[in-house]
Order: structure tokens, then C-alpha cells, then sequence
């Protein structure tokens, strides 16, 4: 089993993906430019929505919240790459073997490589996403909930790689796994809370989500920076790292099961 | 070469006794969509997952809206209704492109890349023979569902199922000469297909949205430059009740682009500079 010591290769892994992806910086703000058309559109449909219902708060989120909270839930969702892209790729061309047999644990290293790789992406999105915000809706008040959003996002982008890496392991069983992890999407844009705050939700499925560990990848970092609910903080920074927990514990277990399983050929 | 190697030859590549060029046409457009169709289901339960996987895909979008719909009953006049036959015919005609036209989308690649060497030695007609040589298996997924919508929630009579049909031929239209023409974008400015993307992109997602929620300079770009006004405008201007002055609109868009497409890729087929790729089609 490889152990975790020695913390510094893996600083040194963040800080290799980091230069290599600001080589790219360009070329993945182009690729965002999708982000200025979501959000114009959503834009066009929460001024009907609120025009129509005649309030200025719909649920407590106001029109301006509303869109601020969409450009941190875009933008986080935007920011992710595709796991299972990545392992299913390594484990039909045999390039798992050589990750194997480094002495860098293989989660640790997707998971530094991961995070790093969506920090990036993440800033870029955010001034992108600002900007259009800023512009069309008016400026966020600052306050004390967005001052939470790095440490929240970090929560959330960690629980969302512990799913996605979950959906992404089972290359080692089965071959194709981008079906599943395009569902998982699915799963969350909506019950996640990415296209609307839960609280718009039915009652039903409101309920529901909140047992679910979707709501905590970008429904709280957003409801959090767009200033609602300041006193959940707390209970719902627990809550992001139990589910953080629990899942990194099944991740483990699938993995340790898996790579006893997986047969390369080739490499 | 005998005299009788020479006349069994001439009679093969002869016209005499072969059926009429609009005939032969079909006839190779189906033979190649079959070929497609068997390549794709030669791996069975990928191509099901595939398929499943769009529909959920669709399905999910479906659930948002009527979350959506559960709080706020109307949306500036478009109901559920509206919406589900919006998806119908986005969906559809999408699907119909890339099931059966499945290259319009990577024809800025196919520029870029020189792999147009292959269709021009062939003697069947460039933009058909292209456009025909690829499928996209998820795509069955996007048609099954709009089926499945029309059949489930949509008006399902003689006039409701011409209605519908119109609506999804008429988004196929619009879809596959935009596309087409976008991707022609290659010829005269080098490697558009992130351009060409963008632009394909950006029709797609704005023909899933309803029309009602756009105002001003935005819904004239929507009925003009990116035309997904007339694909999403469906639902209410054509299937719910016949609307004289959005049918003309949308069949004269969809006329333009196909003419325009036609043109412009046969123009920009004489700039068209070959690479130096040897390709082999089966």
C-alpha cells in the first residue's frame, strides 16, 4: 500500500498542474464564453419569472441574488473536468499501470490534480461570470457569506470529486462509464440545486434533497456567497465534510476492490 | 484486356439499365445510413447505454421545467405543454441531423484537416456524400424522445401528427444548414471549429429555451443571425395553433439556409486546399 507521507510530492503534483494549466489560460477562456450565453438566457428567464409574479423576492432571493447565485453555481459546475474521461482513458490505453506503480497514492494524485486544475478554471469563470453579472444585474453587496465561498467551494468541489471519482472507478469493471458520470451531471443540475435554489424546489423533492450529498457541492457555496441563511453556516460546513468523509471512505473501498480486479493491456 | 473483359466492364460503369439518378441517389443514401446503423449496433450494450443515457439526458431538462411549472404556473403565455413540444421539436430535429447527417457538425474539422480528399475522388455528390457518412448513435436517443413526448403528451391526430412532422423536418432543415454553413466559415478563415462550435452551440441551447422570455435586439438575433427562434417558436406558433406569418418565416428560413448552404459550400469547395492525408472509406 503507498503511504501519504511526504506531503510535498503532492504539493509538487498541484504545482506542475497549476503552470500547466495556466498554459492553457487562453484557450479555456475561450471554451467559457458558453457561460456568458447560460447566463444571459437565465437572465431573460428569472426578469420574465419575476415580471410575472409581480414580487421583488421569490423564496427570499431577490432578482439580483438570484443571478449571483447562478454565476457561482455555473461557475463551479463549468470548472469541472471529467473524471471519468481521465481514468477510462488511462485504463483502455494500460497508462493506469504506470500511475500504479508510482510511489504517489492514485487517489491522492487525481485528487491534487483535480483540485488544482479546477481552481484555475474556477477564478476564470468567476471574473467571466462577474463581469456579465456585474454588468446586466448590478454588483453583489459584499458581506460576511461571500467572504465563506472559497472555504465552501473547496468543500464542494472536494465532495463532487469524491462522486465523480466513484462514477469514474468503475472503468476498472466496466469499460464505457461516460454515461454514467453525464446522469451524475444531470443529477447535479437539478436535485444539486445548480439551475435553481432548492427552495424553489416541490416540498417533496425539497426534502429529498437535502438527504442528498448533491446540495452540498454547489447549492451551499452559492446560497452561502449570495447572503442567505448566514447563521447555517456552520451546520452546513459540517455537513459538506461528513458527506466529504462517508463518500472518500466508499471511494477507498471501491478502489482497493477495484485495482485488485482491473486487467492492462498494453500501456 | 480481351474485347469481352472490355464490354463487362463498360456495362458495369454504363448508366444504360440502371435506375434514374434520383433513384440511385436514394438508394446510395440508404445503403449508407444502413451501413451506419449496422457499425453502430455492432456494440450492442453500448450503443443502449448511449442511447438511454441522451434520453435521461432530455428527461432531466424535462424535470427542471416542471419543477419550474409546479411554482410558477405560466411563463409570458407558454405552459408545460408548450415547453415539452419546444423540447420535442428541439430534440427531433437535432436528432434527425446527427442520425442521418451526423457530418454537418464536423464539417470545419473536415476543411481544416484536408479529410475532404476522400469524398471528392468518390462520384456521388460532395456535400450529400459527407454530410450522409456519419452517425451519431446518442442522437437516436434525442429522436426516440421526441417521439416518445409527441406520443405521450402531444395532440396525436391526423392534423397534430402533419403539425409535428412539419415542426421536426423544418427544425432538421434549420439545424443542418446552419450548421453546413457555419462550418464553411473554414474555407475562407483557416480553423473556425472552435468558431463553428460556438456558433452550433449557441443555436442548440437557444432553440431549448421558450421564445417568450426574449426581448428586443435578443429575440432579433434569435429570428435572424442564430435562427433558433423559429425552432423554438414551434410549440405555440405552429403545433398549438397554425400561426400563417411565423410558417412562412420559418419555411422561408429554412429554404435560405438550405440554398445558401448548398452555395456557399460548393463555393468555398473551389478554396478547398487538399492535405496530405491518405484515407481509406469502406
Amino acid at each position: 500500500m503507498i503511504s501519504f507521507s511526504k506531503p510535498a510530492k503532492y504539493i509538487f503534483i498541484g504545482k506542475i498542474t497549476l503552470r500547466s494549466q495556466l498554459a492553457y489560460v487562453v484557450d479555456f477562456v475561450i471554451r467559457s464564453l458558453f457561460l456568458l450565453l447560460i447566463l444571459y438566457i437565465f437572465m431573460q428567464l428569472w426578469q420574465t419569472t419575476f415580471a410575472g409574479e409581480g414580487t421583488t423576492a421569490i423564496n427570499g432571493y431577490t432578482f439580483k441574488q438570484m443571478m449571483w447565485y447562478l454565476v457561482f453555481t455555473e461557475s463551479m459546475v463549468l470548472a469541472t473536468p471529467s473524471l471519468c474521461t481521465r481514468i477510462e482513458e488511462e485504463v483502455k490505453s494500460g497508462d493506469v499501470a504506470f500511475k500504479l506503480i508510482r510511489p504517489v497514492s492514485f487517489l491522492a494524485f487525481h485528487y491534487v490534480e483535480y483540485m488544482s486544475e479546477v481552481a484555475i478554471r474556477f477564478v476564470i469563470n468567476l471574473l467571466l461570470g462577474s463581469t456579465i453579472a456585474f454588468l446586466m444585474v448590478g454588483s453583489l453587496p459584499v458581506g460576511a457569506g461571500l467572504a465563506w465561498l472559497p472555504l465552501m467551494a473547496f468543500g464542494g468541489f472536494t465532495v463532487n470529486f469524491m462522486l465523480g471519482m466513484l462514477v469514474a472507478l468503475s472503468a476498472f469493471w466496466v469499460e464505457e462509464t461516460r454515461g454514467l458520470e453525464f446522469v451524475y451531471n444531470k443529477i447535479l443540475f437539478t436535485v444539486g440545486g445548480m439551475l435553481m435554489p432548492l427552495e424553489l424546489f416541490p416540498d417533496k423533492l425539497q426534502q429529498i434533497g437535502h438527504w442528498l450529498p448533491f446540495q452540498t457541492i454547489v447549492y451551499f457555496p452559492a446560497r452561502t456567497a449570495v447572503g442567505m441563511h448566514h447563521g447555517e453556516i456552520a451546520g452546513m460546513l459540517a455537513v459538506q465534510w461528513l458527506w466529504a468523509a462517508l463518500i472518500g471512505l466508499v471511494v477507498w473501498f471501491a478502489y482497493r476492490k477495484g485495482v485488485r480486479k482491473l486487467n492492462v493491456n498494453g500501456g | 484486356m480481351s474485347m469481352a473483359d472490355n464490354n463487362r466492364y463498360t456495362v458495369g460503369i454504363s448508366e444504360h439499365d440502371q435506375p434514374g439518378k434520383l433513384r440511385r441517389l436514394i438508394r446510395f443514401t440508404t445503403a449508407s445510413w444502413r451501413l451506419n446503423l449496422a457499425g453502430a449496433m455492432e456494440f450492442r450494450l453500448s450503443f443502449l447505454l448511449t442511447v438511454g443515457t441522451m434520453m435521461v439526458n432530455n428527461i432531466v431538462w424535462i424535470i427542471f421545467w416542471d419543477m419550474y411549472f409546479q411554482r410558477f404556473s405560466v411563463l409570458n403565455g407558454w405552459t408545460m405543454q408548450d415547453v415539452m413540444m419546444m423540447w420535442a421539436a428541439a430534440a427531433g430535429g437535432f436528432g434527425i441531423m446527427s442520425i442521418f447527417f451526423g457530418n454537418a457538425t464536423r464539417l470545419a474539422s473536415l476543411i481544416v484537416t484536408g479529410q475532404l480528399d476522400v469524398y471528392l475522388a468518390q462520384p456521388k455528390p460532395v456535400l450529400l456524400n459527407v454530410l450522409i457518412s456519419r452517425m451519431s448513435v446518442s442522437a437516436i436517443g434525442d429522436l426516440l424522445f421526441a417521439i416518445f413526448i409527441f406520443l405521450a403528451f402531444g395532440n396525436v391526430t391526423l392534423l397534430g401528427t402533419i403539425k409535428f412532422t412539419a415542426a421536426l423536418l423544418l427544425s432538421a432543415l434549420i439545424f443542418i444548414f446552419f450548421c453546413v454553413i457555419t462550418g464553411c466559415l473554414s474555407f475562407w478563415l483557416g480553423n473556425t471549429e472552435g468558431l463553428s462550435f460556438q456558433l452550433y452551440n449557441a443555436l442548440l441551447t437557444f432553440a431549448t429555451y421558450p421564445t417568450g422570455i426574449f426581448k428586443g435586439f435578443g429575440r432579433l438575433v434569435l429570428f435572424t443571425v442564430i435562427p433558433a427562434g423559429f425552432i423554438s417558436s414551434m410549440p405555440v406558433s405552429l403545433i398549438r395553433e397554425i400561426d400563417l406569418n411565423f410558417l412562412f418565416g420559418a419555411v422561408g428560413m429554412a429554404s435560405a439556409l438550405c440554398v445558401g448552404g448548398i452555395l456557399i459550400f460548393y463555393k468555398g469547395l473551389r478554396r478547398y486546399t487538399s492535405g496530405n492525408m491518405i484515407g481509406l472509406r469502406r
